[in-house]
């Protein structure tokens, strides 16, 4: 993590599809080797857009970028050799078994066969599937099939590791050991890694530095504190029973920044809560105000989204619906 | 053509773990040769001509009818599993195998051509099952001139032809579509004009004329009547004879080259996820 080599670059990438729908509008990124770097935002924001551009399989209209110097449209074979993908999709074989998967895919690599058996084991252990490789892959559960993924993106020894919605689907235990296994492939393997996400906690939990994406462009990068930072401190939001009560509010302190997300809703960000809330009180005591409810929010990336793109981070559907529904489907099982 | 074996490899491997395909996919055309050719032996209309007529009966010196339409099962077995090929690859595309060789270090079209080819493998063995099982059952196929090693080889050459260029037709026509219900309707249109407007079950001499020139352009005729003319002949195939069945393997290959051409540029170019 010491050097600062730029491994990923990226210049006014551009994604149009047909219908003059604009998926990407111009990103420009640069993610240094041995990171973890996550692209946040909601579903049809562009995270996977990029992704597949950056991944190959599909064009960008305008703009280019670099994968450890390769371009990565005019040199698209030698980026695909250097890179790892486990995309949205299940990409394994169901009739097929574990290790078949591996190996076919080694094969697309020209990795010798005695290597890449060596090379299955090492990943199939490091993921806790040893006892399954020779098991048929619709005998996999929705956790160990995401697990599998990660080995056939990861057998031909990528520099960089995309994983597009590494836990989409998987159940909060699944998730939480799937983070595991991210983080342990880059420490034991040195990846570097570039996942989209609209969890905010699995970006939190995971990545060294963040892209913020909204509507096809980046609206801010930095790591998670620093995201943080910006927010200037916490939020104190105060819910009234009544819109005149709310209003009281106006001129209690011209210092701080008093917004009103619903007219019975006051919402107040503050240096410091602890040292704030007091004063909160003691003006709602002598100015007579009855509020229904009073709570603190410390900085989380809940509310940076909400501070930079204006609106929550929420489940939306988004993309192919159907291979979503079949995705979640096999995952359940 | 990285890509290509092991891709065919996952092919075949998904067809013959899968009793149930591969057990249907061969007693269905051991239905047509035992039922269709059992039920419906029109040979026997002809075969109390007086012998100075013979030359007036339209199946020629077929001593019976499965031995006459041998060649036209063989051939429209080829072309119907051909005309499936096509469905795997918007399975794949559905299932999101494919996304996983869209991002490895392979060549677009091998992605196609491991449908393609291991099609024509599973056609081969299909074939040596229907030519045994024609060849058991009493009233079957009689090779009553022989055959030789060069007649094996046409007859494996027409149906490979076949194989590849139906198959490669409909991996084409696969290659942006979403839903295998467009395949399933293209093939329904289209299977049965090309079995009855050709000279797989009948003779020419049995057709509307019109119908019978149609049947001329229908390259499921060149592969059949390549197939027969060395069934019926074996040994004793004459040198016109040979011609002509040459010449229907020119049409074969000429036809299998274009589509490969075509599927090569298209699924370089067109194959997304």
């Amino acid at each position: 993590m010491s050097d600062e080599e730029i491994i990923v670059e990226t210049r006014d990438l551009v994604k149009i599809y047909p219908g003059e729908i604009k998926a990407v509008q111009g990103i420009n990124l640069q993610i240094k080797r041995g990171e973890i770097y996550g692209f946040l935002g909601p579903n049809g924001a562009g995270k996977s857009t990029t992704i597949k551009m950056l991944s190959t399989s599909i064009k960008p209209t305008s703009g280019s970028a670099t994968i450890m110097g390769y371009d990565i449209v005019r040199d698209s074979m030698k980026v695909r050799r250097v890179i790892g993908v486990v995309p949205q999709d299940l990409t394994t074989d169901e009739d097929l078994k574990g290790i078949e998967n591996i190996e076919m895919v080694a094969r697309f690599y020209d990795i010798p066969s005695k290597e890449a058996r060596s090379r299955a084991k090492e990943l199939l252990s490091l993921v806790d599937l040893s006892d399954f490789g020779e098991k048929y892959v619709s005998s996999y559960s929705g956790g160990m099939r995401k697990r599998l993924e990660l080995v056939v993106g990861l057998v031909h020894n990528p520099q960089v590791l995309f994983l597009d919605e590494p836990t989409l689907g998987l159940d909060v235990q699944t998730r939480a050991k799937m983070w595991d296994y991210i983080r342990k492939i880059r420490e034991e393997l040195g990846v570097t890694i570039i996942l989209t996400s609209h969890y905010l906690e699995e970006v939190d939990e995971l990545a060294d530095r963040i892209s913020i994406i909204d509507h096809g462009k980046i609206i801010v990068t930095g790591t998670s504190d620093e995201l943080k930072s910006n927010l200037k401190g916490d939020i104190i939001q105060v819910e009234f029973s009544s819109e005149a009560d709310a209003n009281k509010f106006a001129d209690y302190e011209d210092k701080i920044e008093v917004s009103y997300p619903k007219p019975q809703e006051v919402r107040m960000k503050v240096r410091d809560a602890d040292s704030q809330l007091p004063d909160i009180m003691k003006y709602i005591v002598n100015n007579g105000i009855k509020p229904l409810k009073l709570s603190v929010h410390r900085p989380s990336l809940d509310q940076v989204f909400l501070e930079y793109t204006g609106r929550e981070i929420r489940e939306e559907e988004g993309g192919d619906v159907r291979k979503m529904a079949m995705n979640m489907r096999r995952l359940r099982r | 053509m990285s890509g290509l074996i092991p891709l065919t490899v996952r092919e075949l491997r998904k067809w013959y773990r899968n009793p149930v395909f591969f057990i249907v996919g061969l007693l269905q055309p051991i239905f047509w040769i035992v039922l269709f050719g059992s039920a419906f032996d029109i040979t026997k209309l002809f075969s109390k001509l007086p012998p100075d007529l013979s030359s007036l009966n339209p199946f020629g010196i077929a001593p019976n009818y499965i031995t006459f339409i041998v060649g036209g099962i063989l051939t429209t077995t080829s072309l119907f599993t051909a005309m499936f090929s096509g469905t795997s690859l918007i399975f794949d595309r559905r299932l999101g195998n494919l996304g996983r060789f869209l991002v490895s270090p392979i060549r677009r079209s091998s992605i196609v051509f491991s449908k393609i080819l291991s099609t024509t493998i599973r056609i081969l063995v299909q074939a040596v099952i229907l030519v045994g099982a024609a060849m058991l059952i009493p009233g079957g196929l009689i090779l009553e001139n022989g055959i030789s090693v060069l007649d094996v080889i046409i007859i494996a050459a027409a149906l490979i032809m076949i194989a590849f260029s139906f198959s490669s037709l409909f991996s084409v026509i696969a290659i942006r579509l979403k839903r295998q219900e467009t395949i399933f309707g293209i093939i329904n249109l289209i299977n049965l004009p090309l079995l009855f407007a050709s000279y797989a079950l009948f003779p020419a001499g049995l057709m509307a004329p019109w119908l019978a020139n149609v049947a001329n352009y229908n390259p499921v005729s060149w592969s059949a009547e390549a197939i027969r003319t060395v069934i019926l002949n074996g040994t004793t195939t004459t040198a016109s004879q040979f011609h002509s069945v040459l010449l229907d393997l020119l049409y074969l290959f000429l036809l299998s080259v274009a589509m490969i051409i075509i599927t090569i540029v298209l699924s370089e170019k067109e194959i997304r996820d």
